[in-house]
C-alpha cells in the first residue's frame, strides 16, 4: 500500500454556498412586472449536513455591478486628466460593445464601426450648427444616419465573405474621410465642424463641472450599450444566430433565418454607433476627420482583440489596457503603440480568443491533459481511477470490476502450454486443478458471444464453431468456415479461441 | 489627357501594385496566412536601402565616379539591399506569425492580428528612431526620358516595367521548375501528404515569406523613385495590394496580375481626367473594387484548382 | 543485424481514447510482414503512431536503432518528416494526394533523398514498369483519377525513395479484386534487398503465402501466431 501513488481526486472548483433562510423556497428576487429573475440562483441538498444551500450559478452580473459602481464612485475623486481619459474609455467601451455585437453575435466581420461613428457626429453636428436642430433631437438624427449606413453597408455583407468584406469596409473608411475633406463649406476649417451644442454648456465646457457632467453622460451611454447588448445577444436575436455560428447549414434546415437576423443585429449596432457618433461630437463640441483615421481603426480593433471578439466583458477589459496605456503613458510617446502592439501580439499568440477565454482555455487544456493522462494509466477493465470513479453512480461497480481483473489476472498465470496439452489430449473428464478453474471461469461467462459447437445438419462427424449472440431470436454466427470431423477437436478449438480471449482481455 | 504618358503612367503603377499583390496571393495560397504586415516589409526595406546607399555614396562616388557605372552599381546596391532587408522582415513575420501558431485553431485570423500588430509595433519603431522626416533614395535608372514607339517615358518608368516582368517572371518560373516550388505547391493541397514525403511545413513556409518580403522590399525600391521614403510610407501599398489581391481572386497569382493592370491603368487614367484630378484616385478604383466584388463575390480570377477556399 | 523497427510499450490514442495498448513488436531488415485485423482494431493507429501523426502516444519506438518515439501530447505531424528522412515511407489509408499535380509531380514528391531526385527520371520508369496503367497517365491531374489509379500512385511515391521501411496501409481497400490484386503483385514484386515491408491489410487471402509472417491485432493490441486458430 505504501508504494502506491495517491492521485488528486475531483476537480470541481470552489464554490461559495450560502445558506437558505427559513423553510421559505428560494427567494429570488424579479424585475418588476416580469417573471425575469436578477440574478440566477440555484440550490442543492447537502448531502453531509442534510440542509438546503444556494449558490449563484452565474457572478458575471455581479462583477459588472461591483466595477460599474466602484467607476461611478470614484469619478468626482479623479484628477482632471483622469476624468477625461475614464470618460474615453466609456466612449470606446460603448463603441466597442456594438463591434462586438457585429463581429461576435452577427459574425460580420465589419471594420466600418469607426466610419457609422464619424457619419453619425457629422450628420448630426451639420445638422446642428447649419439647420439648428436642437441638441437633443441630435441623437435621433445620430441614429438615423447610423441606420441608413448600417443598411448600404449590409448589402454587400451577404455576398462577399469575412475577408474580403473587412478590407471593404476599411476602404468605406478611407472613402469617408476623403471626402469630407472635399465638402465645400467644411474646407475652411480642414472638414471639421466646430460649435456643436452640446448637452455640457459652453462655458463649462473645459472646467471641472464640465468634465464630471461629461462623464457622467459617457457612463449613461456605456449603460445603455451594454443595455443593448444584453438584449440583443441574450434574446431572441442572439439564441438564432448561436446556432448559425456553430452550423449554418444545420441552421438553415431547422428554419432558422439567419440571414435576416444578422442584418437586423448590423442595423441596430449602426444605429446605436450613429447615435454614439452624435454623442461623441457633443462630447468634444466639434468632429474631425482624424475621426476615420485607420490609426484610430487599429487602436479600436486591438481593444478587441486584446479582450476577445464576442464578449461583452472582453470588449470591457481590452478597452481599459489600451486606454490605459495610450492615454495614460503619454510621455512614453510613440512607444507607447509599440506596447500596445507587443500585448496584442502576447495575446493572440498565447490565447485562442483574447484575455476574456484565457480561463476557460485553460480549463479545456487542463482537462485534456488529465484525461489523456488517465487514458494512459487506465488499464482496460482494471483498477479505476479515482477521477473515474466520482462519476460512477453504483459504488458495487467499482469492487465488481477489481474482483474481475484479480481473477483474469490469476487465471493468466494458470495458463501455460502443459495446460493446453492436457486439454488437448482429454478434453471432458478428469482435470487438474489449475485446468479446473479455468474451465470453470469460461462455463460461467454470459451468453452473449459464447462459443459452441454447431453439428452440421445432415452429415455425421462434421462440426463448425458458433457463438450465441446473447440475443432472442438472433441466431448465433458462424466464427470461421472451419469444419471439424472430430469433437475432440472442437472441444480444444473452443477451449483455444476462449483461452486467446482471456489473454488479451 | 495625354494618353501616352497615361499609359506609361497606369503600366508603371501596374507594375508596383502587381508586386505587392502577388506577394500576398502567394503567401495566402501556399500556407494560408494574410500578411498584413506587409506595408511593415515595404517601409523597412525603403529605410534599410536609404541608410546603406548613404553610407556607400562617398566610396561609390570614388570607385566609380558619376557615369553610368556609377549609377548602375548604386542601383544594384539599393535593390539588392532592399530585396535583402524585405527578406529579412520576411523572416521575421514567419518567426512570429506563422511558427508560434501555424497548427492551433484560428489561425487565419490570428495570423492577421499578429501580422497587424507587427505592423503596428514597426511603424511606430521606425518613427521613433528615424523620425517623421521624408528620406531621399538615389534614382536607380537615371533621369531622363526616352521615345520608344511613339510614347515618351521616363527612364524608371521603362526601368520599373521591366525589372518587374522580369523579377516576375523568373519567381513564377522559379515556383512551377524547383523543387521548392512543388514541395511549396504540395503542401498547399494536402499538409499530411506532404508530411508524409518529407517536406516539412516549417521549413517551406520561410522561403515563402522571405520570397515575399524580398517583393515588397522590390517594389518599395521601386516606387521610391516616385515617392519618397517614410514611416507610413508601406499603408497604401499594402491597402492596394490587399484590395487588388482581392480582386484578382485570394490566391490566385493571374488574377492578381490582371487587377493590378486594371487598377494601375485606372489609377492613372482617373488621375488625368481634368475634373476630377488626383483626389478622386482613391475612392474610384474602391467604387470600382467595391462594384466588381458585388458581381463576383470570388474576385476577377475565379476558381483555379491551386487556389485555396 | 540491427532490427528496422522494434516497438516497445506503445500506447497511443486520441483525446481521451485509448487505441494501442501496450503495442512490442519487432521487424528485421527486408524481413515482409503482413498486420492483419479487423476495420478499427488499431492498424492504422500503429502506422501512424509510428510516424508520428497521432494524438498522443508514450513508449519507444526505434527505427534502425535511432529513437523515434518518446511521449508525446500534441502536435501531430511535426517529427514526421524527420522520420521520413530517417528511412521510412508511408503510403497511408485515403492516398494523402495532392489534387492539383499530376503524376509525375507526385512521384517527384516522393524523392526527398538527394540520390533520389537526381535519378528521379530512372526511378519514375522503375515505378511505371511496376505499375504499368500510370505510363500514359504521366500527366494527368491526380486529382481526376480513378480509386486505382490513386492508390498506385500513393505507393508508387512510397516506392521513389529507398527506404528501409514501408508502411502500406490497406492497399486493397475500395479497389476492385483484379486491381486490388495487381496492387499487392506489385509490392511483392519489390527486390527483397534490405527493404521491410509492413501491409496492414483486412483481406488475409490477399497476403496468405506471401508474408514471412502475419500479425493479428485485435482491439488495440497484437495477437502474435500462438494459438491463432484461423490463421493458416
Amino acid at each position: 500500500m505504501s508504494g502506491r501513488r495517491f492521485y488528486q481526486i475531483g476537480q470541481r472548483p470552489a464554490e461559495l454556498m450560502l445558506p437558505v433562510r427559513g423553510d421559505a423556497p428560494l427567494n429570488r428576487r424579479r424585475l418588476p412586472f416580469t417573471r425575469r429573475h436578477l440574478l440566477k440562483w440555484r440550490s442543492r441538498l447537502n448531502p453531509k449536513t442534510l440542509r438546503q444551500e444556494r449558490y449563484l450559478a452565474d457572478k458575471k452580473p455581479l462583477w459588472w455591478t461591483i466595477a460599474l459602481v466602484l467607476l461611478a464612485i470614484s469619478a468626482p475623486f479623479l484628477s482632471n486628466s483622469a476624468l477625461t481619459v475614464v470618460s474615453v474609455f466609456c466612449i470606446f467601451t460603448a463603441i466597442n460593445l456594438l463591434w462586438t455585437l457585429i463581429i461576435g453575435t452577427a459574425g460580420i466581420f465589419s471594420l466600418a464601426t469607426l466610419a457609422v461613428v464619424g457619419i453619425g457626429a457629422y450628420a448630426s453636428a451639420a445638422l446642428n450648427v447649419y439647420l439648428g436642430l436642437p441638441w437633443p433631437l441630435m441623437f435621433v438624427a445620430g441614429g438615423v444616419a447610423g441606420l441608413i449606413v448600417g443598411g448600404f453597408l449590409a448589402l454587400p455583407s451577404t455576398r462577399l465573405d469575412g475577408l474580403y468584406y473587412a478590407l471593404l469596409t476599411m476602404g468605406f473608411a478611407e472613402i469617408c474621410r476623403v471626402f469630407v475633406q472635399q465638402l465645400k463649406p467644411l474646407t475652411p476649417m480642414n472638414g471639421s465642424i466646430n460649435n456643436v451644442g452640446s448637452f455640457i454648456s459652453r462655458d463649462w465646457f473645459l472646467q471641472r463641472p464640465g468634465l464630471l457632467l461629461g462623464f457622467a453622460g459617457a457612463f449613461v451611454l456605456m449603460l445603455l450599450a451594454l443595455l443593448v447588448f444584453r438584449i440583443v445577444n441574450s434574446e431572441r436575436l442572439g439564441m438564432l444566430l448561436q446556432t448559425a455560428r456553430e452550423d449554418e447549414a444545420f441552421a438553415e434546415a431547422v428554419g432558422i433565418d439567419y440571414r435576416r437576423a444578422r442584418l437586423n443585429v448590423f442595423l441596430i449596432s449602426s444605429a446605436g454607433l450613429g447615435v454614439i457618433g452624435a454623442f461623441y461630437a457633443q462630447f468634444y463640441g466639434s468632429i474631425s476627420p482624424a475621426v476615420f483615421s485607420l490609426d484610430q481603426l487599429m487602436l479600436l480593433f486591438a481593444m478587441i482583440v486584446i479582450g476577445g471578439l464576442g464578449r461583452a466583458e472582453g470588449a470591457a477589459i481590452g478597452t481599459a489596457i489600451v486606454v490605459l496605456i495610450d492615454k495614460g503613458l503619454l510621455d512614453l510617446g510613440p512607444l507607447r503603440i509599440l506596447l500596445v502592439a507587443a500585448i496584442m501580439l502576447a495575446v493572440t499568440l498565447l490565447t485562442n480568443n483574447g484575455l476574456a477565454g484565457a480561463r476557460d482555455q485553460f480549463r479545456a487544456w487542463r482537462s485534456r491533459k488529465q484525461s489523456e493522462a488517465r487514458a494512459r494509466r487506465t488499464e482496460k477493465g482494471g483498477e479505476v481511477m479515482p477521477e473515474e470513479a466520482i462519476e460512477i453512480g453504483d459504488k458495487q461497480a467499482i469492487y465488481y470490476r477489481r474482483f474481475q481483473k484479480r481473477l483474469r489476472d490469476r487465471l493468466k498465470a494458470l495458463i501455460t502450454p502443459e495446460l493446453i496439452e492436457e486439454h488437448r489430449q482429454r478434453p471432458l473428464g478428469q482435470h487438474s486443478d489449475a485446468l479446473s478453474r479455468v474451465l470453470n471461469h469460461f462455463r460461467r461467462g454470459e451468453v452473449a458471444d459464447k462459443y459452441a459447437i454447431l453439428r452440421q445438419a445432415g452429415q455425421f462427424h462434421s462440426y463448425k464453431i458458433v457463438a450465441f449472440s446473447g440475443v432472442r431470436g438472433a441466431p448465433p454466427r458462424l466464427v470461421d468456415d472451419r469444419v471439424y470431423t472430430d469433437i475432440n477437436e472442437a472441444y480444444h478449438a473452443v477451449f483455444l479461441l476462449r483461452v486467446n480471449d482471456l489473454m488479451e482481455s | 489627357m495625354d494618353i501616352p504618358v497615361t499609359l506609361a503612367h497606369g503600366l508603371s503603377l501596374a507594375a508596383i501594385y502587381g508586386l505587392m499583390a502577388i506577394g500576398i496571393s502567394l503567401m495566402w495560397s501556399s500556407i494560408g496566412m494574410i500578411n498584413m504586415a506587409h506595408g511593415a516589409s515595404f517601409a523597412v526595406a525603403g529605410y534599410a536601402a536609404w541608410a546603406v546607399s548613404e553610407a556607400a555614396k562617398p566610396v561609390f562616388l570614388a570607385a566609380f565616379g558619376k557615369g553610368i557605372a556609377g549609377t548602375a552599381a548604386m542601383a544594384g546596391l539599393t535593390l539588392s539591399t532592399g530585396a535583402a532587408a524585405g527578406a529579412a522582415m520576411g523572416a521575421l513575420i514567419y518567426l512570429l506569425a506563422f511558427l508560434p501558431i501555424h497548427d492551433k485553431p484560428n489561425f487565419p485570423v490570428r495570423s492577421l492580428i499578429v501580422t497587424l500588430a507587427l505592423n503596428l509595433a514597426t511603424v511606430q519603431v521606425l518613427l521613433w528612431w528615424f523620425g517623421p522626416r521624408q528620406k531621399n533614395l538615389p534614382k536607380i535608372f537615371g533621369t531622363g526620358k526616352v521615345e520608344v514607339f511613339g510614347i515618351s517615358a521616363r527612364y524608371d518608368q521603362i526601368g520599373t516595367i521591366l525589372s518587374t516582368f522580369a523579377i516576375l517572371g523568373l519567381v513564377l518560373l522559379w515556383l512551377r521548375v524547383s523543387r521548392k516550388g512543388l514541395e511549396i505547391r504540395a503542401m498547399m493541397q494536402n499538409p499530411e501528404g506532404a508530411v508524409l514525403s518529407g517536406i516539412s511545413v516549417r521549413w517551406t513556409a520561410l522561403p515563402v515569406t522571405m520570397l515575399t518580403g524580398a517583393l515588397a522590399g522590390l517594389a518599395a525600391i521601386l516606387l521610391s523613385q516616385t515617392i519618397f521614403v517614410s514611416p507610413t510610407s508601406g499603408a497604401m501599398p499594402l491597402i492596394k495590394g490587399l484590395t487588388i489581391a482581392l480582386l484578382g481572386g485570394l490566391g490566385s497569382v493571374p488574377g492578381a496580375v490582371l487587377g493590378a493592370v486594371i487598377i494601375g491603368f485606372l489609377e492613372a487614367v482617373i488621375g488625368a481626367i481634368p475634373f476630377l484630378g488626383q483626389r478622386y484616385v482613391l475612392f474610384g478604383t474602391f467604387l470600382f473594387i467595391i462594384v466588381v466584388l458585388i458581381i463576383r463575390p470570388r474576385g476577377l480570377g475565379g476558381l483555379l484548382d491551386e487556389a485555396r477556399k | 543485424m540491427v532490427d528496422v523497427l522494434e516497438i516497445e510499450g506503445l500506447t497511443a490514442g486520441y483525446g481521451p481514447l485509448r487505441v494501442l495498448h501496450d503495442i512490442s513488436f519487432r521487424v528485421g531488415m527486408g524481413e515482409r510482414v503482413g498486420l492483419v485485423g479487423l476495420n478499427g482494431h488499431g492498424k492504422t493507429t500503429l502506422f501512424r503512431a509510428i510516424s508520428a501523426l497521432v494524438g498522443w502516444q508514450s513508449g519507444s519506438i526505434r527505427l534502425l536503432g535511432r529513437e523515434i518515439g518518446g511521449t508525446r501530447s500534441s502536435g501531430p505531424g511535426r517529427r514526421t518528416p524527420g522520420i521520413v528522412r530517417a528511412g521510412m515511407a508511408m503510403a497511408p489509408q485515403g492516398d494523402a494526394i495532392f489534387p492539383g499535380l499530376s503524376v509525375a509531380q507526385h512521384l517527384d514528391c516522393g524523392a526527398y533523398t538527394p540520390t533520389a531526385w537526381r535519378e528521379r527520371r530512372r526511378r519514375r520508369e522503375m515505378v511505371f514498369d511496376i505499375f504499368p496503367p500510370l505510363r500514359k497517365l504521366e500527366h494527368a491531374l491526380v486529382g481526376r483519377l480513378s480509386g486505382g489509379e490513386r492508390r498506385m500512385v500513393s505507393v508508387g511515391r512510397a516506392l521513389m525513395v529507398d527506404a528501409r521501411l514501408y508502411l502500406i496501409d490497406e492497399p486493397s481497400l475500395g479497389l476492385a479484386p483484379k486491381i486490388s490484386a495487381s496492387v499487392i503483385e506489385a509490392l511483392f514484386s519489390l527486390p527483397q534487398d534490405g527493404r521491410a515491408i509492413v501491409i496492414a491489410e483486412q483481406n488475409v487471402a490477399l497476403l496468405s503465402g506471401r508474408v514471412d509472417r502475419m500479425v493479428g491485432m485485435h482491439a488495440g493490441r497484437l495477437r502474435g501466431d500462438v494459438g491463432h486458430v484461423s490463421l493458416h
